[in-house]
């Protein structure tokens, strides 16, 4: 399943950058983060509590950024598994100086087994553009936290 | 007395299913039962590293848990059952549960036996397998591809059968005017009995007995494949389905988690029952269809249609389940040509294997894929010349006065009139009313279409010579016993082992129709392994021309006997002995008379009986079909497609069906609703849907499109009457015509609606926005 | 899993029963595991199929998404309680006359979701009958003879 999801920071990449690898910005704002551990370089254990329509769960596993390009690019490697299943899901982050402003392009491509694959997958699509947006725009917020 | 046979009246089964006294598998409660439940891979291909079953067998209320290795050697692979001859077939052994690798999503990995449900449920999670994910496959033609990831190692080419009919019509292709080639797509479907798969087991360690309770359309099949998958002889082996919640095929095959169960029973020494959940149903029951077919047909500008070249690649999934191999084979493979003269034709079969839940037949078994690739290649072929769709059927189909009539493919047509059922279902629907109603609202911008489908199928599997020469791996013929007790009831053994069709009630019929006694003296038994001495099961519409045959064969005999006691009674020759309505009657003297029940009365007594008459009155017979039977007919489906939202709505549904003499009416009428359904189930909504991971994404009732009662207008049923000539109710099967002939029709209507856009063909399921992209203008 | 277990009394088929239940236990597996009343059926297990249906102090509910819990107090009237005094229910002629059944399966729930059909609309037409097994799946009828004895059953109720 492929997933594409843009937002439009007023901000510099590189002011964006910081913000994104900043791991007290991931823990706050990626949806359902109970836990974010460092575990090595870019690498970090995490505990996840997501709701897929009529499937709920809790995941565990691991987040990793793999060739970041600072300040364009970068991926983001998330695999974890719980009751429902497993995800594994792979995002391609870009930033894009326009306007004085930076539009973020995220591509995602995910797969997903177990419960959330054979009843989950009809509406995960558009679950995973709403957890995507929760974060580009708490991403946003932190942004306009920061400047206040 | 009227007769019963023919007649409308209620079915006796019903009392018990509408009180909530019927008996299904998952109603038995055993003192001591546990509850198995199976873990299932999450992956479509992948190698087992490890399994650790630790904190599920330490868990409170858990019994045992039992893994590939430790079933292996005391639980046979399963096999498959069916051996198409000449195909070289790969038949790689699919273990009870999985031991090294994992090849589809639901293929068993671990059971869990439990106190309870829910207890055994929460054990599968805490069974830890670590599993090395391999690239997986789930397209058929892919599969076939080079460099495809093989299934089983032992079948690098993923091939499991080729297999071919009919002669090369080369010949036929040379002299057309016209060739008309086309690719089909059978999608996947899901059974979706609405029972539950379910087994339980109790075993005997005194005697050795073992019982499982099991939802199954043939128990004699399965203790057949169980004794040997158990190594438990049969004669210690009892298998009992008498209420089964539908099968549609998918309870066939004997599965891996039926012979766990036993296993467990046995080995723990307590009863064990496992039920799937529906989610385990879309996952580990057999699939059905999932084809692809490539065909040609050449014709001349006339009509006249000359040759027909058939490749069909199928999709078996992981393994070979059981009838499986003979769905895209026999089933469909010998009948490709439907009810046209077609001099010459040619099948060809690729079996493959895929990661995906194996498949095997579902209501119709091939012959709707062959129904649906003719009949819309006659409407190619139709437009292509610029003919009417009902004239190239007309001037196609196999006239009254040639049967019995051999077909291209070899098959013995055995009796029809098919352009006497088109003509009835050409006056139902208002044929050229409707053609005029059609342009007129065009005009206004509403599209309505009519679709035909004129069909014929092979049923009443069959003749067990046959059977053998096709490689089905047992026999299909049927055996009932009519046992009457001295009071004049009757009891009646069945091998046919129905689960839904009604045969208590017409099986009783026939018996009650050929003795002149009440339908409410006789009881019909079925579905036990030790009430009924042997049986093929309840498939392939075999039931009633087979083991109504048998039923009618026995009851002759019975019958027989007990004119020689009445001749004896009255004093007479057995020559000057008629019987009608329930009475042996000196021919002439009507006062001179002895009923049924006096005879009865005195063959039980034997005080007085005739030389060489022995006591009692029972008959047994082991019916052996002749031919299979070829019921036939023609069904019109009317729609109207909303252009701007892409919504089908059938307005009308036309089906004239011929199955020979009707036992019951209102029985027949319900089979005919109940496959129109189901085929338009296939044409408008149903498809089964992997991602490329092999993951199931229909996978519930969510995301499976099932018919709702909102979806269907009221039908129209008719028929036409000509007997099969070969068995002695004159009778075909009814239970498949419905999914058979509906598909094409529907889709047909909704080319033919469509026609204004330029629509040839589409792909099935149609679903709104694939209409409402072609109406739109945008690529489907 | 270690769950405490709750004590519930339900008015079942008009008899009062009590027993000790896990909290999460299903209406629909306390009726048939726990007692015996096996009429009530599970079909699917995400309360589409409509087989498990009961009557919840009259009303119609899908049994596999209520928990014995949450029935505790209440009455419940299953398949097994529609027929009175040997007398069936006008609902189980209709089914039996007009053949809306086979395999017998999905019929239970089938019924009970006509009877609260009926209630809520005694003079339905086709169509509204159709509209009202929107939450009935039936694989072996095609749903005609269903609607015919959903119509019987009406007729019968109004007199």
């Amino acid at each position: 399943m492929r997933v594409e999801y843009q937002y439009t920071y007023a901000a510099t990449p590189e002011e964006l950058w910081l913000l994104l690898n900043d791991e007290n910005v991931l823990q706050r704002r990626l949806p359902g983060c109970k836990r974010l551990v460092p575990v090595g370089e870019g690498k970090y254990a995490a505990e996840l509590g997501l709701d897929v329509g009529p499937v709920k769960g809790l995941f565990n596993g691991e987040v990793e950024l793999v060739d970041p390009r600072p300040p364009q690019e970068y991926r983001l490697h998330v695999k974890g598994s719980g009751k429902p299943g497993e995800i594994d899901a792979d995002a391609h982050i870009r930033l894009e100086r326009k306007d004085g402003k930076t539009v973020l392009t995220c591509t995602a491509d995910a797969h997903v087994t177990g419960i959330m694959a054979s009843v989950g997958q009809r509406i995960m699509g558009g679950v995973a553009k709403l957890l995507m947006g929760q974060f580009f725009k708490g991403v946003d917020q932190e942004l306009k936290r920061a400047r206040s | 007395m009227a007769s019963v046979f023919g007649t409308a009246i209620k079915r006796r089964e019903d009392p018990r299913l509408i009180t909530g006294n019927g008996r299904y598998t998952d109603d038995v409660q055993l003192p001591g039962m546990l509850y198995a439940a199976i873990l299932r891979s999450p992956h479509a291909h992948a190698r087992i590293r490890g399994i650790n079953v630790e904190k599920a067998k330490r868990h409170p209320g858990v019994v045992a848990v039992f893994t590939g290795r430790d079933v292996a050697g005391k639980v046979a692979p399963i096999p498959t059952a069916w051996l198409p001859p000449d195909s070289n077939i790969k038949t790689p052994a699919h273990p009870a549960l999985a031991v090294d690798s994992v090849r589809y999503v639901g293929d068993g990995v671990a059971m869990v036996v439990a106190e309870s449900r829910y207890v055994a449920r929460d054990a599968l999670e805490l069974i830890e397998v670590d599993y090395e994910v391999l690239p997986a496959v789930v397209d058929p033609e892919k599969a076939m591809e080079k460099g495809a990831p093989a299934v089983h190692e032992e079948v690098p080419d993923n091939v499991a059968f080729h297999w071919q009919a009919g002669s090369d019509p080369a010949s036929a292709f040379q002299d057309a005017e016209v060739v008309v080639r086309h690719r089909f797509r059978q999608q996947r479907l899901i059974p979706n009995a609405m029972e539950p798969r379910s087994a339980v087991a109790q075993y005997n360690a005194g005697s050795g007995e073992m019982t499982v309770w099991v939802t199954s359309q043939n128990p004699h099949i399965h203790r057949f494949l169980l004794s040997n998958i158990l190594g438990i002889p049969e004669h210690k082996l009892r298998i009992v389905a008498v209420d089964v919640g539908g099968g549609f095929g998918s309870k066939i095959p004997c599965y891996a988690d039926e012979a766990l169960v036993a296993l467990a029973a046995k080995e723990l020494g307590r009863p064990v029952k496992w039920t799937e959940d529906r989610r385990e149903n879309f996952l580990a029951t057999s699939h059905g269809r999932d084809e692809v077919i490539y065909a040609e047909l050449a014709g001349k500008r006339d009509g006249t249609m000359l040759g027909l070249r058939i490749r069909m690649v199928a999709n078996m999934g992981a393994y070979l389940s059981t009838a499986a191999p003979g769905v895209p084979t026999i089933l469909f493979g010998l009948i490709t040509v439907g009810p046209y003269r077609i001099p010459r034709a040619h099948t060809e079969v690729y079996g493959v294997f895929t990661n995906t839940t194996p498949t095997d037949a579902y209501r119709g078994a091939g012959r709707p894929e062959a129904t649906y690739v003719i009949e819309r290649m006659t409407d190619l072929f139709a437009r292509e010349i610029g003919m009417d769709v009902v004239e190239v059927r007309k001037k196609n189909l196999i006239p009254a006065e040639e049967f019995p009539y051999t077909t291209a493919l070899g098959l013995q047509y055995d009796s029809g009139n098919y352009h006497g059922a088109l003509q009835k279902a050409l006056e139902m629907v208002h044929y050229e009313e409707f053609r005029k109603e059609q342009e007129r609202l065009r005009t206004q911008g509403r599209y309505i279409g009519l679709g035909w489908s004129t069909y014929v199928e092979i049923c009443g599997l069959g003749p067990s010579q046959i059977a053998g020469a096709v490689g089905f791996q047992g026999g299909l013929w049927e055996s009932a016993a009519v046992r009457v007790h001295p009071g004049g009831k009757v009891t009646v053994f069945t091998g046919a082992s129905p689960h839904g069709q009604g045969e208590e009630t017409t099986f009783a019929q026939i018996v009650a129709d050929r003795f002149g006694i009440p339908v409410e003296d006789v009881e019909v038994v079925h579905g036990d392994t030790d009430r009924i001495p042997m049986g093929w099961g309840t498939y392939g519409s075999r039931a009633t021309p087979v083991g109504g045959s048998a039923l009618a064969v026995a009851a002759d005999r019975i019958l027989e006997k007990a004119r020689k006691i009445a001749a004896h009674m009255l004093e007479v020759s057995e020559e000057d002995v008629e019987f009608a309505d329930g009475k042996f009657q000196v021919k002439g003297v009507p006062t001179r008379q002895v009923t049924f029940q006096n005879v009865v009365l005195q063959a039980h007594l034997a005080w007085n009986l005739p030389a060489g008459v022995e006591p009692g009155l029972e008959a047994q017979a082991f019916y052996d079909p002749v031919n299979f039977c070829y019921p036939f007919g023609a069904h019109a489906c009317v729609v109207e497609v909303d252009v701007e939202t892409g919504q089908i709505k059938v307005l009308r549904y036309v089906a004239v069906d011929d199955c020979g003499p009707v036992i019951n009416p209102m029985i027949v009428e319900g089979q005919v609703h109940g496959g129109i359904v189901q085929g338009m189930g296939q044409a408008l909504w149903e498809g089964a849907v992997y991602d490329e991971q092999g993951q199931l994404v229909t996978g519930s009732f969510m995301d499976y499109a099932m018919p709702k009662a909102r979806f269907f207008p009221s039908f129209e049923t008719a028929h036409t009457v000509t007997p099969a000539p070969h068995n002695p109710l004159g009778v075909k099967g009814i239970g498949e015509t419905g999914t058979i002939a509906a598909t094409p029709a529907v889709v047909n209507a909704v080319v033919d609606a469509l026609a204004p856009f330029g629509v040839a063909d589409l792909e099935m399921p149609l679903t709104p926005e694939k209409i409402w992209k072609i109406t739109h203008g945008r690529d489907a | 899993m270690t769950t405490t277990k709750t004590v519930v009394t339900l008015k079942v088929n008009g008899v009062e029963r009590t027993a000790e239940v896990e909290p999460r236990l299903l209406l629909v597996h306390f009726l048939r595991d726990v007692l015996g009343l096996t009429g009530t059926h599970v079909g699917c297990d995400t309360s589409q199929c409509g087989a498990c249906t009961v009557l919840l102090d009259g009303r119609g509910v899908k049994s596999c998404t209520v928990l014995a819990v949450q029935a505790d107090g209440h009455e419940v009237t299953t398949v097994e309680g529609l027929a009175r005094d040997g007398e069936l229910h006008p609902i189980q002629e209709g089914f039996w006359e007009k053949h809306g059944l086979q395999c017998g399966f999905c019929t239970p729930g089938a019924m009970m979701t006509a009877v609260e059909l009926l209630r809520q609309n005694p003079n339905p037409t086709d169509e509204e009958i159709r509209e009202g097994l929107e939450g009935v799946i039936c694989r072996c009828t095609g749903y005609e003879n269903i609607v015919r004895a959903v119509k019987y059953a009406a007729e019968r109720m109004r007199g």
